[in-house]
């Protein structure tokens, strides 16, 4: 691994206070290359959400420290965050967190508007992104009215929109069926291979887990395995 | 994200939840309709103060009569208390005269630089050749340098010698068979001035009468001041004066009435002074002053009902943004996490409340003005008739202006609670919230 991307250090988290002291982090050193497709596996309270919400800096570790690009994040200022999370991050949720009343094209356009940026030139990205999505001749639609697959899709291209470096992708079939779910990957792990964006998928999905290059197993707050294979989702 | 995107999305956000965006917009815009309404009435009520004021002309006009007759009077319409009599004081209305002494005592205070005192003129009738029927008529004097509310022509001359002229009061005019007030300009009209000696022995009261052909120059419009009179050249009231007196000792020929022109900021001192020799003095202020009293207590208490309503408003304002948070806990939780700073969410928010505050004043000033402009058109038929100068709303637009802004702060105010809210919510939270 000659270009690391994220690295985290001692990492731990903890929940409340005194009598209700939880956990969650008991010390997590990873390293996360450029490309790479990465599973984060665990059962539901693990912690691996909250691996994955510290990794995407939406929220502070109580100890230990992460690294973006071999920066430490912790000393970075709300705006920058801010700005990082935005212009370096997308996000594909289990329950898509769409404007369910607002159409396709403004869904996509979210991040970019939170950025700044023009109306033409966002409307041009959020165009592409749709593209390559397959939706771009349902830009006019209201979400609600998009079957759950194409709201996913919606969601991975607004996860796209702003060129990230890396895709969190939190349980993304969870909500899908078999057949569905495997349309989602396929773009996912296209979208990793072609474009090279490092792919960060928390899942309890074994089959799921399995199309990632890598599998860090996460239990009681604690890695147990991390795994390279080879066949990846090459195929 | 950019400040515009910000409100334009408030906007939209609005219509999200139409009936209750709608029912708060509503509850704004009867606070705002109050205080519009009463804002206009009242800037209605001013200009038509200030008409009658700048028709009364210069600041420094002052009006005055014996103290002892203003107080009668006053006593006579309940304004002050019963008073005693005493020997040493004159108690008949008519024997408080203005007397030579006063006249000399007035002319020595500092400030005053002109002092008339006024002969008692009076006529008992107008005719003109259109009509067969007599008016009695109402007469005041012409005074230099003042403009009088002429709504035809021009004002009477002011010169000793000059001929004799009047404004007529428009009511009058009509009355004498000018159905078109503006064509009694420069007619002729016929007023008759009663001889007071010959009339205590007449038998009939023609014969005690001099007919004198008076010159209209102009029309005045009816107005709180000359309730109705008409305005006669010096010439004319000094002629029908000399008619009045005929034949009498001078004594009997006294005034009860004198004005003065009075430096403007001097005006104060001088009515001091002239109450210290005697003389009640009244600016044309002070005359107009006792409307503006009267109209701006009525526009306090409307304006407190006003300010009642958009409190409760606000209240609105907050309970629906509050409702708003709630349910866009999860949408919130997204921006958050896709790169919105709380400012950002905070400034949404209050932009929403803004915007409410926004359409609320807006349609306040709209309908205001719809109805302010029918309800003024439905008075100048009927009770407003005889005041056509008065515009009974006005609506100014830096002051509409200022309204609305005014209100949109108030919203802004009141949407803190919430936005702040908002911009509170951990992204995380907000995002696992069902």
């Amino acid at each position: 691994m000659t270009n690391t991307l994220l690295s985290t250090h001692n990492l731990k988290k903890v929940y409340g206070k005194r009598d209700t002291v939880f956990e969650a982090l008991k010390g997590i050193d990873i390293e996360i290359g450029a490309g790479e497709s990465v599973a984060i596996i665990g059962k539901s309270g693990s912690g691996k959400s909250t691996l994955m919400h510290l990794l995407a800096l939406l929220d502070k570790p109580t100890e230990g420290e992460i690294r973006l690009n071999g920066k430490n994040t912790s000393k970075l200022k709300k705006r920058k965050l801010n700005r990082l999370r935005n212009k370096e991050f997308g996000f594909v949720f289990q329950s898509f967190f769409m404007n369910a009343n607002d159409s396709v094209l403004n869904n996509v356009i979210l991040p970019l508007k939170i950025a700044g940026i023009g109306r033409r030139e966002r409307k041009r990205r959020a165009m592409e992104a749709l593209k390559i999505v397959e939706l771009d001749d349902k830009f006019k639609n209201k979400a609600k009215d998009l079957s759950g697959g194409q709201k996913q899709r919606v969601c991975i291209a607004r996860a796209i929109v702003n060129n990230p470096k890396v895709i969190f992708a939190d349980e993304p079939t969870g909500n899908l069926d078999s057949a569905t779910g495997d349309k989602i990957e396929k773009l996912l792990f296209d979208l990793n291979r072609e474009k090279n964006i490092t792919l960060i998928v928390v899942t309890h999905d074994e089959e799921l887990a399995a199309k990632c290059k890598r599998q860090i197993r996460i239990a009681d707050g604690t890695v147990v395995s991390d795994v390279k294979t080879k066949k990846g989702a090459k195929k | 994200m950019k400040v515009l995107d910000v409100i334009r999305d408030a906007n939209s956000n609005l219509w999200r939840n139409k009936i209750r965006s709608f029912l708060t917009i509503l509850a704004i815009f009867i606070g705002s309709f109050t205080i519009i309404m009463n804002s206009a009435i009242n800037a209605g009520v001013n200009d038509f103060m200030d008409k009658q004021i700048a028709n009364m002309g210069g600041d420094g006009y002052l009006e005055m009569m014996p103290t002892e007759a203003y107080e009668s009077a006053m006593s006579l319409i309940g304004s002050t208390g019963p008073q005693e009599y005493t020997e040493d004081k004159d108690n008949t209305n008519a024997s408080s005269y203005i007397k030579d002494e006063q006249v000399e005592q007035a002319k020595q205070i500092d400030g005053i630089k002109v002092f008339n005192v006024l002969p008692n003129s009076s006529a008992d009738y107008v005719t003109s050749s259109r009509t067969d029927k007599r008016y009695r008529i109402n007469l005041n004097l012409v005074v230099e340098g003042i403009n009088f509310d002429m709504s035809n022509g021009v004002s009477p001359n002011t010169d000793e010698n000059g001929a004799f002229e009047i404004a007529i009061n428009e009511d009058l005019a009509r009355a004498l068979g000018y159905e078109d007030v503006s064509e009694i300009v420069n007619e002729t009209v016929q007023i008759a001035v009663p001889s007071n000696l010959k009339c205590y022995t007449a038998i009939k009261r023609s014969e005690c009468q001099t007919i004198v052909d008076v010159k209209v120059t102009g029309t005045q419009a009816p107005g709180i001041l000359s309730m109705g009179g008409s305005r006669a050249s010096l010439s004319l009231w000094k002629h029908i004066n000399k008619l009045n007196y005929e034949g009498m000792p001078a004594e009997t020929n006294r005034s009860y009435q004198a004005t003065a022109d009075v430096e403007p900021d001097k005006i104060e001192d001088v009515k001091k002074a002239l109450e210290e020799i005697g003389l009640k003095a009244m600016s044309v202020d002070d005359e107009v002053g006792m409307f503006r009293t009267f109209f701006d207590a009525i526009l306090i208490v409307f304006n407190i009902f006003g300010g009642i309503a958009l409190v409760a408003a606000s209240i609105g304002i907050i309970n629906t943004l509050f409702m708003s948070v709630q349910e866009r806990t999860r949408e919130i939780g997204l921006d958050k996490a896709l790169g919105m700073s709380n400012g950002k969410v905070f400034l949404s928010f209050s932009a929403e409340a803004i915007m409410l505050g926004f359409w609320g004043s807006v349609i306040g000033v709209a309908i205001s003005i719809i109805i302010g402009t029918a309800v003024s058109g439905v008075a100048h038929e009927t009770f407003l008739k005889d005041f056509p100068t008065f515009q009974l709303a006005i609506f100014e637009p830096l002051t509409m202006l200022a309204i609305v802004a005014m209100i949109m702060f108030i919203a802004f105010l009141a949407g803190t609670l919430p936005a702040r809210k908002a911009s509170k919510k951990n992204p995380i939270d907000a995002l696992r919230y069902e």
